[in-house]
């Protein structure tokens, strides 16, 4: 998928929003201005999001980045570009459908690279708003130098849109301090020198960026890795083991600065079956324990996941979803695990399965991930994906007294005196011993074992033991809190979406009935096993609509085929990853089922 | 951490072994009854590991805390108990196969990082198991189901592995000598790091009569009678290059200043950076100032 | 087999009358409890005669031993035990090695024997070792003990003669695999 025409404006409330995309190799430091406009937009109160995405060489590359700006929430990094910043045409096309530019899209480039404004490599698209701009010798000719490019853009950028100027300075100031005085004056000239071409050269149509107005305390600014690790600190996770893996490795870097200072520790092990396995370790000692990784990863630690099962010990596994299969895309998101996450594994074994769809939502699944899993004693996994995991997001405060944290059940001394570890309880969760509580010495493994834990071969053993491990997760499908039902409740037309896809729903949704259409969104965060009664409450009114998933099978819903009856109108919209769904063509989608249209 | 007076029964629990009678696991088993007594650590702080294989059901047959985990995956698991309670007597084992096949890429972190475990391979060349096939320390030439013609292959030296990654204490032993099992045991789990044994412990359903015990009896030779030096890792290692030919039994190794533990570079670290956010203010560093 | 193998923390050479009773009992006991557990093995493999004559051997152990801690108690009524079981490896319990799934009776007789006979040698030996006449001579009667029980093992061994036993492996089941 390369650039997207657009014949009309995208559905949008104007200038509460920009979308820029910018592209370049790594040398010109196109990120780093992309990390000074988010950190400018966030500490103005604004709403933001950025993503990134490189070439596959380590350095030099190319390299760009999204930045989105806006005066109300934001729920995806948006569609087409508002603002298209390309240093060199090369780079910015090797991002096809990540940069996807309209005719409305403002596209500022290097005048250098001696492209007529009017034979840009875009297709049919036809933008009206096309500065070609000397950059690079506007940089030379301030700064002294021509590394100073990525101040230029962002004065350009504050320049034609008023965007945070006073931040971005400050920003930049900040930057360069660390430094020296002199590259701070420097760069102050190249800033103000994008400004002053910006005045010099208006766009046709002014588009300044709206204030907001809105407190900033405690608005933080991170992305989902961070958000992870630091939940699970918040839960009270006392152990880190894991392996290094594309896009996961930040959630192992955040705990290896952080968890010492809660007596906790880190392994980062020889592999990934080391590092799960030491987890399992952890959580048999009494500790609440994580690990993270991506389907690779995921895949080496199947077996581990098993003996977790079984040994009924509780354990967080957040996978963050790269493309697939095998080594697959490794930069790149994609939902094609959540058959991994449910099903792999021999024997019969069921464990929950969340998923987060922001770096907001991330918190809250975090915490839930580890509730469940020291409650029902089970392995649970947490699907995140590459966009949600390295996405830079504002998150407003998160009032973290509301959350309640729970905690395995413990033997009473009554239990104790004749332990029973998997004693069949009318829950199914039995009492947890660790090693150096007295009385509760018992044998863990991968064996099948009866309620006392000695192995057992015995056919009626087995059944109950199944059974068992089966029936402590029953309470898991009346979990309505895990689901959430959006827009008009009794529309015929509707969507389902998980996990970052969920977000670019919500835009589609709010387009969709902005146009005057009912409709509404069912956003589970509870993948697994499916909650037959709730999905069965959403899809009764449902005639028509969409499963959109960012996979080649659409994964969601085939599961949901195997438990519910879905209405013939509800269709799967899938792709497979490093295509990315953007909420106005998901609404065109839907409007057109609506209309009775083939899609 | 307690210390209380134990004798060996307090040990043994009440699980009948699968083991066939006659195998060299159950002497392993009665060296760490007698061990665990002599140190006096009651059960409920010990944690016992193990993999998959005959020789890895030993947890079961002691009333510690067990953990059977699954194959060759016994040391990475240990280590996240001992991390997580560094107070915990922690000790593993497991065969020959587990330790040194399936497990054997686990055995160089675990000794380089140094925890404060002991780690007790029950070496009988072969996978009981399973029906008798091949094991990494099979002879070549070696018949067995899956080595019909012989085996193609070198066997592994598990004191020359242990050796050369570092390991601080490494010994060999056999139930031909239960005496020196116990003593060699019991020093093992006292001291102060990652610590080996090598168990020459016969499979009587599947081995040769020139790997039982009565063969044992005869081929031993105990280092001390040899005038071994244990501080001489050279020594330790020239003697090591044996293995298969001469069975050495006692301390090969044995560090004379054992570097500190895994445990405690990890207790310094906790302690030096203790304090800052409490748990329940953690976002506070991700907000916007 | 000199008692240096055998014993591990004792002061042989100065071994007092009390420490020495105290020993014998717990040979005793030793070797009780092996055959005990040696009966629980095969039992535990269906090996039924074999297991039923070690538990006639455990019940034999464990009138030596009864008899043996009349003696001490009646001697040294309050004085406590210094010797321990963790002293003592295998003195007179036949060694984890003798047992096997499906041994005869014969087997286990042989069993027997050598427990015996190696018993006898360590009372034996030890004489060149002891000093106190008062243990020397307990150790003497331990040692014609000893030489007794070999007589009763092999009259039972001749009992059974030398008729030619089948072997189990010509009939049985191989192993199997987990």
């Amino acid at each position: 998928m390369t650039t997207e025409p657009e014949s009309s404006p995208p559905e949008r409330v104007p200038a509460t929003d920009l979308v820029i995309g910018m592209a370049g190799s790594g040398g010109d430091g196109i990120v780093s201005a992309g990390e000074s406009l988010i950190s400018a937009a966030a500490s103005e109160g604004y709403h933001a999001m950025m993503t990134k995405s490189f070439g596959s060489q380590i350095r030099g590359g190319e390299s760009s980045c999204r930045v989105r700006i806006g005066t109300t929430a934001l729920h995806n990094p948006g569609g087409v570009l508002d603002v298209a910043v390309a240093l060199n045409w090369e780079d910015f096309l090797r991002f096809g459908g990540e940069l996807p530019v309209g005719d409305h899209t403002v596209v500022i480039y290097e005048e250098a690279t001696k492209v007529a404004p009017d034979e840009l490599p875009l297709g049919d698209v036809t933008p009206t708003d096309v500065f070609p701009v000397p950059i690079k010798d506007i940089a030379k000719k301030s700064a002294g130098t021509q590394l100073a490019k990525n101040t230029v853009v962002l004065g350009l950028l504050a320049g034609w849109f008023d965007l945070a100027p006073d931040a971005i300075l400050s920003g930049v100031r900040k930057r360069f301090a660390k430094k020296s005085a002199e590259l701070v004056e420097m760069n102050e000239k190249a800033f103000q020198a994008g400004i002053d071409y910006a005045k010099e050269h208006p766009l046709r149509q002014a588009r300044p960026l709206a204030r907001v107005e809105r407190s900033t305390t405690g608005l933080m600014l991170l992305d989902g890795n961070d958000m992870c690790a630091a939940a699970s600190i918040f839960a009270g996770c006392d152990f880190f083991g894991g392996y290094p893996i594309t896009p996961s490795t930040e959630v192992m870097q955040y705990l290896t600065r952080e968890i010492w200072r809660y007596g906790g520790s880190v392994l980062q092990a020889e592999d990934e079956i080391a590092g799960v396995g030491a987890a399992v370790g952890a959580s048999f000692a009494g500790k609440k324990a994580m690990t993270a990784t991506s389907g690779p990863g995921m895949a080496l630690k199947t077996e581990m996941l098993g003996l977790a099962t079984i040994a009924e010990l509780p354990l967080v596994l957040v996978n963050v979803q790269r493309g697939g299969p095998s080594t697959g895309l490794p930069t790149k998101p994609e939902q094609s695990d959540l058959f991994q996450a449910a099903f792999s594994g021999h024997g019969d074994v069921l464990r929950p399965v969340l998923a987060a769809t922001s770096v907001a939502d991330t918190f809250r699944v975090t915490v839930e991930a580890f509730n469940l899993a020291e409650h029902y004693q089970t392995p649970v996994i947490v699907l995140s994906d590459q966009e949600i995991a390295q996405r830079k997001e504002t998150v407003d405060a998160i009032d973290t007294d509301a959350f309640e944290i729970l905690h395995r059940r413990v033997p009473t001394e009554g239990e104790l005196e004749d332990y029973h570890r998997y004693a069949s309880t009318e829950s199914g969760i039995s009492p947890i011993s660790h090693p150096g509580l007295e009385g509760g010495n018992y044998l863990a493994g991968g064996i099948e074992h009866d309620e006392k834990g000695s192995p057992s071969v015995k056919g009626e053993v087995h059944v109950r033991m199944n059974e068992k491990r089966f029936r402590k997760l029953d309470p898991l499908l009346e979990r309505d809190d895990l689901f959430s039902v959006e827009g008009d409740a009794d529309a015929a037309l509707g969507m389902i979406a998980w996990g970052s896809v969920a977000g670019v729903c919500r835009e589609a949704l709010a387009l969709v009935r902005a146009s005057g259409v009912r409709a509404k969104l069912l956003v589970p965060t509870l993948l697994w096993p499916v909650a037959e009664r709730i999905y069965g409450e959403f899809l009764s009114s449902l005639e028509r609509g969409l499963i959109v998933e960012l996979s080649h099978q659409g994964q969601l819903h085939r599961m949901l085929r195997m438990h519910v009856d879905l209405p013939p109108g509800l269709e799967p919209l899938t792709r497979s990853g490093a295509n990315p769904f953007r909420p106005a063509e998901v609404a065109r989608q839907l409007t057109q089922l609506q209309n009775g249209g083939v899609r | 951490m307690t210390t209380v007076e134990l004798t060996f029964k307090d040990y043994k629990s009440k699980l009948k072994p699968i083991w066939c009678p006659g195998c060299g696991d159950f002497g392993v088993v009665a060296s760490i009854y007698r061990a665990l007594a002599a140190i006096g650590r009651p059960p409920h702080e010990v944690a016992f590991i193990s993999g998959i294989g005959c020789s890895s059901r030993i947890p079961g047959y002691t009333t510690a805390y067990g953990f059977n985990t699954v194959h060759g995956r016994a040391l990475p698991i240990a280590q996240g108990i001992k991390l997580a309670n560094p107070e915990l007597l922690v000790l593993v084992a497991g065969g020959d196969g587990d330790g040194f096949s399936i497990g054997g890429g686990h055995v160089p972190h675990a000794i380089r990082r140094n925890p404060d475990l002991t780690y007790i391979v029950m070496d009988n060349q072969i996978y009981g198991l399973t029906k008798g096939q091949l094991s990494p320390t099979s002879a070549c030439g070696s018949k067995t189901p899956t080595s019909s013609y012989g085996s193609l292959e070198q066997p592994v030296n598990p004191l020359l592995y242990v050796l050369s990654y570092g390991a601080g204490f490494v010994a060999q032993a056999t139930p031909a000598n239960m005496k020196d099992m116990t003593a060699v045991i019991e020093e093992a789990i006292r001291y102060p790091g990652f610590s080996f044994v090598n168990v020459q412990s016969p499979c009587v359903t599947y081995g040769g009569d020139h790997q039982q015990v009565k063969a044992h009896k005869k081929w031993m030779k105990g280092l001390e009678s040899l005038e071994h030096d244990p501080a001489d890792r050279m020594a330790a290692m020239e003697l090591a290059s044996h293995y298969g030919e001469e069975l050495h039994t006692g301390v090969l190794y044995r560090n004379p200043d054992p570097p500190r533990t895994y445990g405690e570079l990890v207790r310094e670290r906790q302690e030096a950076l203790a304090g800052g956010l409490p748990r329940e203010r953690i976002l506070e560093s991700f907000i916007q100032r | 087999m000199t008692t240096t193998s055998k014993v591990r923390g004792l002061d042989f050479a100065n071994l007092s009358l009390l420490d020495a009773l105290d020993l014998a009992v717990l040979v005793e006991e030793e070797a009780m409890e092996r055959y005990g557990e040696l009966a629980e093995q095969l039992e535990q493999h269906n090996t039924d005669e074999a297991a039923r004559f070690f538990r006639f051997m455990e019940k034999n152990e464990a009138k030596h031993r009864a008899a043996l801690l009349e003696q001490r108690t009646a001697r040294f009524p309050d004085e406590p035990r210094v010797v321990r079981r963790e002293m003592l490896f295998d003195i007179e319990a036949p060694e984890y090695d003798e047992a096997r799934v499906f041994m005869s009776v014969r087997d286990a007789l042989d069993t027997a024997m050598r427990a015996e006979t190696k018993a006898r040698a360590f009372f034996e030996g030890a004489l060149d070792e002891l000093e106190d006449p008062d243990v020397r001579a307990l150790f003497v009667e331990l040692r014609d003990e000893e030489i007794e029980h070999q007589e009763l093992v092999q009259k039972q061994i001749d009992k059974l003669g030398d008729a030619p036993t089948a072997d189990p492996e010509d009939y049985a089941d191989g192993p199997v695999g987990h």
